[in-house]
Formats: structure tokens, sequence, C-alpha cells
């Protein structure tokens, strides 16, 4: 049976296109484009919501994508138990929905941050099953707000329930820090209770084809599919 | 009109008694603001005209030069190039973050007004001694508001050049340059095709900021004009350029619209006034329909160079599709005119004809002048010094310089990969992206050595177009048209004027023998402050290509114990300008010597060489070698735990400059291969050393790799923090 997925695009994301290329070489399938006004999703395996500056960034990052009117649909999708995933300004939007606990604040340094990072899983999930443990995966960031924030309650939650599934880590030779924006925890992704939604803040949608510098972005995709 | 008025306009009265007298009427002060607009140097490069007409702009494969808003190149099959660089000096030192940003959004307009999307940006940027809290600030302000803005419309920044010499301590400068791809058959020119179009008015609304900003572009500084200049800066959302972007491209592949002019320098006017002119016919436009942010006079709406604005011209039949697909992407949108056969600009304002001028006294009797120019003398031989230097401390006079430090903190700040298509990033000799869905990729560098232009502005800018031309060459990019940003002081000195000219000359001779035209441009002139003027800056800007995304080089080192080899042949101690600059062993510009002649055939036939033996694979990595020597080029090369041993005659050649200088490595078992074939092209070459793990060592000298590289890598922002 073949993989059916969506990109939702809002006025001001950026990776729309990206990510629905990430979707059409990884998954073969179906891959549908959504316009943020639309009020139906075509049942499909998995959303993105991909990274930019949806509205600007203004108010508050993604706060006001998550009142656009596709959203009501964007959670009964995820009510359903299918797959979720916000990269980026994405995550910031899930967080902003509710789907996803914490906040995304500005980065430690209070600079926007363009580079390439290092991340390992922490908990298992579907995400990131196809990833080994331990295992050292290059992918890129860009973002001024993807210093990962929660209270303490909500830490131990996060890890009672194994949510956290991804960590910023050192990479061999590299010379980035360890925790590249000051994540709580060096956080770089975490899901819901349910395990269906993840957020993260790499992009993997930048680093899965020849050309690109890394490759361990299809480790997602693949491991949804497998 | 009174005197007074007309000099605050910018115009000089024998330039007002041309316009009176053509008219035989007096202007309004609309029509004042018009003229000002229009003939000052940012619009009509009234003191460069004469001589930029001397530069190459044509060869088999321009589809568009100079004059429109970007020049477009072939790149077989339908795909074009569009790319464009442009200036913000000015505004960028008076209010930093606004005035990069809007740098940045202004020639992505410029791009996609082609009809093409933009695929990269770069940019040049120069600050005065980080010594100073002023130039920390605008180096902070400058970098943010690059990076926000191209940040968030979504356009990667591939590279650049950031340096810092006192030169430009009250001038900063601010070039940004974008590079579209269009299809060939799609291109959009700002000429209307057919009287009684509709003229359209699509953007954001209309405010007070950038009033007289094309004028201010034009003047020169005086400290205290700072604050008084701030309003004349325009305030940039790139939110809305994306939407703008989005909105102008969809109605571009709907063949909606049938030409387009980006509002930019001198707003609605001298967009405007640009479309009758190229179309030879009239335009007339009724002001009261202009949407404005705020209440706001036909004066003010004229001069207004407020951001994320186009004027295009459409059938009327389209009327209804374009307001509607306007609609989705949320931006305003207005008919407030109509292209006629009168040749005459008109506005109207309140029932009133405000402007009714003949387009050809705006744009044909535009002033320009032939100034006077002084050749700069010849310069006396000196022979310097050398015998107190020590490799130690030569070493320790780059590391403590922040031109040779790497510069991450920079470009972290900017998004390199997004649209996923980067395959090198900012920080290698040139940025490279891949052509949406081919495996054609375009390469880009720009570049500028203003201390040899200083010592000789005709052979500096021979040398400045080769270092572009090599930066491009050690990626086996191949070199094919330049888009120029000449900054310079102000023309009415005649010293000055002297550097314009010539490196205009030059420009033409280096371009002419690298076959790589001028396709598009851009001028600023009254770079001084205080009657200091900055050094000659006319900034390179080289695109080429490379139809196989697999035969490009890295320049970054790939294996230990590859051999590494030096072509080209190395400037004399006594002749290499940055040497005896950054080891303070000269001091005065009168103390260097001349420059030696740039053997311009010699660069093409090593160029050659690395391109061949790069498509026989037997390049490993590669990197130009310009400022700071070879001994620069190979800590740029450095990657993961990889280092270098080298021997050479005398250690201060490892930090000459050179002609036709690259540092390219290749496998023991191709050594010979490779030897053998540069041999037979005559291409001499000087085999120096190793890749070792974890070590820089020098004529058996040892150095600690780990604080070299730490300083190397790290200590950019401690110094400027």
């Amino acid at each position: 049976m073949s993989f059916k997925s969506a990109v939702i695009t809002f006025p001001g994301s950026n990776c729309d296109r990206d990510a629905l290329c990430y979707l059409k070489d990884l998954t073969k399938g179906e891959v549908h484009n959504i316009w943020h006004e639309e009020t139906s999703l075509p049942k499909v395996d998995l959303v993105i919501l991909p990274g930019g500056f949806s509205f600007g960034d203004y108010l508050r990052s993604g706060a006001m994508a998550s009142k656009s009117k596709i959203i009501d649909e964007v959670v009964k999708h995820a009510n359903d138990n299918r797959y979720l995933l916000g990269i980026c300004n994405g995550f910031q939007i899930l967080t902003e929905i509710g789907l996803l606990e914490g906040a995304l604040i500005r980065n430690k340094k209070l600079k926007f941050l363009g580079k390439n990072c290092f991340i390992k899983k922490k908990f298992k999930n579907n995400f990131n099953l196809s990833i080994k443990d331990n295992q050292i995966l290059q992918i890129p960031v860009a973002h001024n707000e993807g210093n990962f924030y929660c209270d303490t309650e909500t830490l131990n939650l996060l890890k009672n329930n194994e949510q956290i599934a991804f960590e910023y880590c050192k990479g061999e030779f590299s010379n980035t820090e360890e925790n590249i924006n000051g994540s709580i925890e060096a956080i770089a992704g975490i899901t819901n209770k349910k395990k269906n939604v993840l957020g993260m803040m790499p992009h993997p949608e930048r680093a899965y084809s020849d050309f690109h510098q890394s490759q361990d972005g299809r480790l997602i995709i693949e491991s949804l599919i497998s | 009109m009174n005197e007074e008025l007309i000099l605050q306009h910018g115009l000089t009265l024998d330039e007002f008694h041309v316009i009176r007298k053509y008219l035989n009427r007096d202007l309004s002060i609309e029509e004042l603001g018009i003229f000002s607009a229009m003939w000052n140097e940012h619009c009509c490069y009234k003191t460069s005209k004469k001589w930029l007409k001397k530069l190459p702009t044509d060869n088999e494969i321009v589809i568009q030069g100079p004059g429109e808003n970007a020049g477009v190149i072939d790149l077989q099959d339908n795909d074009g190039i569009a790319f464009k660089i442009e200036s913000h000096n000015h505004p960028s030192y008076i209010e930093p973050f606004n005035g990069s940003a809007t740098g940045v959004g202004g020639i992505l307009r410029d791009i996609f007004t082609m009809g093409a999307r933009p695929i990269a940006t770069l940019d040049s940027i120069r600050f005065g001694l980080i010594e100073t809290e002023k130039t920390k600030y605008l180096l902070n302000g400058v970098v943010h508001g690059i990076g926000h803005y191209g940040n968030c419309i979504g356009i990667p920044n591939i590279g650049g050049e950031c340096e810092f010499e006192s030169t430009y301590d009250f001038n900063n400068l601010v070039n940004a340059m974008a590079v579209g791809h269009v299809q060939k058959d799609k291109i959009f020119y700002s000429k209307p095709k057919s009287i009684g179009g509709l003229i359209v008015y699509i953007g954001s609304k209309t405010g007070k900021d950038g009033i007289h900003g094309a004028s201010m572009a034009s003047d020169v500084f005086s400290e205290e004009d700072e604050d008084e200049k701030r309003p004349s800066v325009q305030v940039g959302d790139p939110f809305m350029e994306k939407l703008l972007m989005e909105g102008c491209l969809e109605l571009m592949s709907s063949g909606l619209i049938e030409s387009m002019q980006d509002m930019g320098a001198a707003g609605i006017t001298s967009s405007s006034v640009e479309m009758a002119s190229k179309g030879n016919v009239g335009v007339y436009i009724n002001l009261d329909k202009v949407p404005l942010r705020q209440p706001l006079s036909a004066y003010e709406i004229l001069l207004s160079e407020s951001q994320e604005r186009m004027l295009a011209v459409i059938d009327k039949k389209n009327n209804h599709k374009v307001r509607e697909i306007l609609q989705k992407w949320q931006i305003d949108y207005e008919v407030i005119g109509e292209i006629t056969d009168t040749k005459r600009v008109v506005f109207e304002s309140n029932n009133k004809k405000v402007v009714d001028l003949p387009v050809e006294i705006i744009v044909d009797d535009a002033p320009e002048y032939d100034r006077e120019f002084y050749i700069p003398r010849k310069r006396k031989n000196k022979d310097f010094d050398f015998s107190k230097i020590k490799l130690e401390d030569m070493i320790t006079n780059l590391l403590t310089n922040l031109n040779y430090l790497d510069k991450s903190w920079v470009f972290d700040q900017y998004d390199s990969t997004v649209m996923g298509d980067t395959i090198r990033e900012p920080g290698q000799s040139s940025g490279i992206v891949k052509i949406h869905g081919t495996q054609k990729v375009i390469g880009a560098s720009t570049d500028c050595n203003p201390l040899y232009l200083r010592i000789n502005p005709y052979e500096g800018m021979k040398y400045t177009v080769a270092e572009s031309y090599r930066n491009l060459i050690a990626c086996n990019i191949n070199p094919l048209a330049i888009t120029n940003n000449l900054n310079f002081a102000s023309p009415l000195d005649p010293n000055i004027m002297g550097e314009l000219v010539l490196s205009i000359h030059g420009l033409k001779t280096a371009a002419v023998k690298f076959n790589t035209p001028i396709v598009s441009g851009n001028v600023s002139l009254y770079n001084q402050t205080n009657e200091i003027p900055i050094k000659p800056t006319p900034v390179i800007g080289m695109v080429g290509s490379n139809m196989d995304l697999n035969k490009i080089n890295t320049n970054k080192f790939c294996e230990i114990g590859n051999k590494i080899l030096i072509l080209g042949k190395q400037l004399k101690k006594n002749c290499s300008p940055y040497l005896l600059q950054d080891q303070k062993i000269a001091f005065n510009i009168c103390e260097f010597n001349d420059l030696d002649v740039l053997d311009l055939d010699f660069e093409k036939k090593i160029a050659n060489c690395v391109l061949e033996l790069s498509d026989l694979k037997c390049i490993m990595s590669c990197n130009d070698i310009s400022r700071g020597g070879i001994f620069s080029a190979l800590l740029k090369m450095q990657y993961k735990d990889m280092g270098f041993r080298v021997k050479v005659p005398d250690p201060i050649d490892l930090f000459c400059e050179y002609s036709a200088g690259y540092v390219i490595e290749i496998r023991s078992k191709d050594f010979e291969e490779v030897t053998s074939f540069l041999t037979k092209k005559g291409a001499e070459y000087l085999k120096i050393g190793e890749i070792v793990k974890e070590g820089i060592e020098i004529n058996s000298k040892k150095f600690d790799y780990f604080d070299i590289m730490n300083k190397y890598r790290n200590d950019f922002e401690k110094i400027i923090s």
C-alpha cells in the first residue's frame, strides 16, 4: 500500500516546496499541497507543517498559523492516530496549537542560527525506528526561536512518558557546541503522549538527497514507512 | 523658484536652467521632485555613464545586458539565470538593520521582476576598524538585517565577503547580490506592450519612508547628518515581500501581465518614467488611487521609497483575474493609471495635473558629465627589509586580524540551506546552488581588493576580476558573466575620478579576456565623510556554471596522505601588497611598490589546467590563493582532523599573494599523471607537502595545530564581542 502524505502551506511558509520534494522522493506515494484556507484534508498517512515564517512570525512564531482554517482538520488528523510532523516553524505551530508541550523561545545567543547540527535519538518512537541508539545524525538547523523550554513538571512528564525524540549532541571533529540553542536538556524534538505527533527544529528535508551534505534526514521517512 | 529649494533637491543651478529653458515655464514642486529623483547619480549615472558605455556587455550567452532590472544569461535548454548586485551603503550606515534588510529586499525584487525565482543571495560587506563601538554596532545591525530579510523570505545566502579596514570607519559598504532562475521563454521586461494598458499598483501601501532616499544616496556625508537623515531610510517587511514574490510569480506564470517594474529607488516616479521611456509611450497616473498608509501629499507619494511595491501593466480584460490572485496572497492591488500615446508623464492629484512632462526631458536629456580626472603618479621602487620577520609572528599577525579569521559568526546568522538545493555554503571560495530539478549548478562569488585598487586602479581591477574568476575555477565552475558594484568616494575630486575611470578600464580588459561580459550593475559614489574618501571598492560579482553537479570540487581537504601542489606565480615579496600591509612592513599607502602587471593569458592557461584536471577527477580539493597567500589558503582548507606539512625555500613565500594561484590536493597515485599533464601544458607547479593528521608543520618546525585552528575558528567572535 502506498504511503500518502500532505504538506500545509501558510502565507510565509518557505520550506513547503522542500518538504514536498522530500516526501515525493522518499515515499514515492501521493503527496498533496494544502493551502491554509482549505477546510478539508485528504485522508493521508502523514501531514507535515513545514518551516518558514508563517504570517511573518508576527505576534509570536506560529501563533497566527495555529488559528488558520485548516488547523481543525490537522487536529482531527492527529486525533485519528495518524502521523503529524512539524519541522522548525511547524514545531512552533504545534506548540501553539497545544498538540505538543512546551514552547520555543529565542536562541540562547539571541541570534539566528543557520548551520549543520548533530542530533541523536533519545526515546524510541515510530519516527526514529530506523535510527540506531547513539547514532549521530547531521542535519541543518535554521531558526531564531528554537530554544525549547518547559517547566520542570512538564519536563518530568516528557521524560516519564518517553516523549523526547531527539537531543542535540556534539559531532565528531565538529566545532559546534553540544547544545546549540540552549534548549532544556538539549531537546531537539518531542512527540505527544501517543507518539504520533513529532515536532523538531532540525530540517530533515534539507539532508536526504545525494548532493546534500548529509543524507541522515531520510531515516525519519524510512522509519515511518518501514 | 528660489535657488535654495533647487539646491536642496540636489540639482545644480545649471541643471535647473536646462530644464527651465526646455519647458519654457516654471516647474511645480512635484516636477522639481521628479528631476531631483531622476537626475541624481543613483538613477541616471551622470558621472559614470560615459565610462560604463565602454564595458563589454554582450556575447553569445547574454540574453539581457544592463538596462533592465537585472541581467540574464543563457544556461542552455530553457534555463536562464538573472542576477544583479546593488548597494545600500548610505542607509546601512544611518540605520544598519533596516538599511541592509531593504538592500536585500530591493535586489530580490529586481530578480523576480524579470519573472525569475530568486535562488541565492550573496553579499559584500565592509566595515571600519573593529576597535570602535560604532563598527560593532554596524556589523551586528547589518548582519542581522541581511539575515532577517533573506531568512524570512526563504532564499539561501550562499556566500560573499566581509572585510574590516579603517577606510570604511565612517562609510561602511553593504552590497547585496541576488541570483534567480527563469525560463528563457518567460522573461519579463519593463517595456509595456500596448497603448491603453492599465497601470496597476501591487504591494504594500505607500508611506513616508524613504522620501528622497535616492538623492541622499548621491550625497556626501557629514557626521551630524546621521540623525537628520534617518527618516530617509526605508523600512522593510520580508513577509510582505514573500507574499509579493509569490503573487507576482503566479501572475507572470499565468500570463496575466504585460510588463513589470519594481518601485525601488525614487519609487513610483522612477518606475513609471522608466516604463514610459522603455516603451516610447506616455503614462497617466492618478495619485489619488495610490494605496496609502497615512495621508500624503502628491509630492510625498511621488518620492516615497516605501518597500515591497510593484508597478505592472495589464490588459484591461485581465483586471478581475489579477485581483483574484492577489487577494489570495492578501496583497493590495489598485488600478492607478494607463499607458498613453502622448510620450508624456502625467500625474494627477485632486483633479489637477501636478506633473506634465515630456519623457524625453527627464530621461534622454538627463545630464551626462565628463569630469576631470587625474592618472596616479608613477610609484618609486622601494626595497623592504624582511630580515627581522619571524614565521611565528607572521602566523600571529594573521590570526589576530579579523580579515583572516573564519567568519562563521556572520554566515551562521544566514539561512544557507533553505530551498534544499545548496551545494556549497558560505565560507568556501564560491557559493554553489543547483538549478531545481536539474543536474546543473550555478556558482557565484563577490570580491574586491581595495588596497590593490588604491595602488594601481587599472591593474588592481584586473586582480579583482581575476580573484572572482579563480574563486569559481577552484570549484570547477566555468565563469560566465559579471555584475559589478562600483563604490567610490566623490567623483568631484579628479583623483577619485581617475580611480573610477581606470578601474572601469581594467574591468573592461579583464572581462574581454575572460569572455565574461558585464550584464548588470550599480554605481555608488560620494562614499566619503568629513572629506575622508574610501578606498576605491568596485565589487565584482561573478557567476558561472557546471552542467554536472558531480564534477565540482570541494575546498576542503579530503584525505590524510594526499599531496599538496601549488599552481601559479608568486608575486614578489616587495610587490605583494597585503603581505606588506598585514605583516606590518608597509604602513603608508605611498610606500607601496606598483603592482606587477597581471598576465591574463597566464590566468586563463592555469585556470584551464585546473578545469581539465578537475574533469579528470584528479583534483581532490582545490582553493585559490589570495590575501594571506598559501598559508591562509591552507587554513581555509582544513577539515575534520586534517592538517598540513609543507616545505618551502623561504617561509615568507607562504604569505605572498599570487597570480593564477591555486592550492590543489591530489592522491599519490595520480602524482605522475598530474605532473606530466602540467608539464605538457607548460604550467609550472610546486610540490610543497602533504596532508597530515592533526598537525601543522612548516620547514620541519611543528606548530600547535589545536591552538591555531581554535584561534582561526573562534577568535572572530571574541574580537567583535
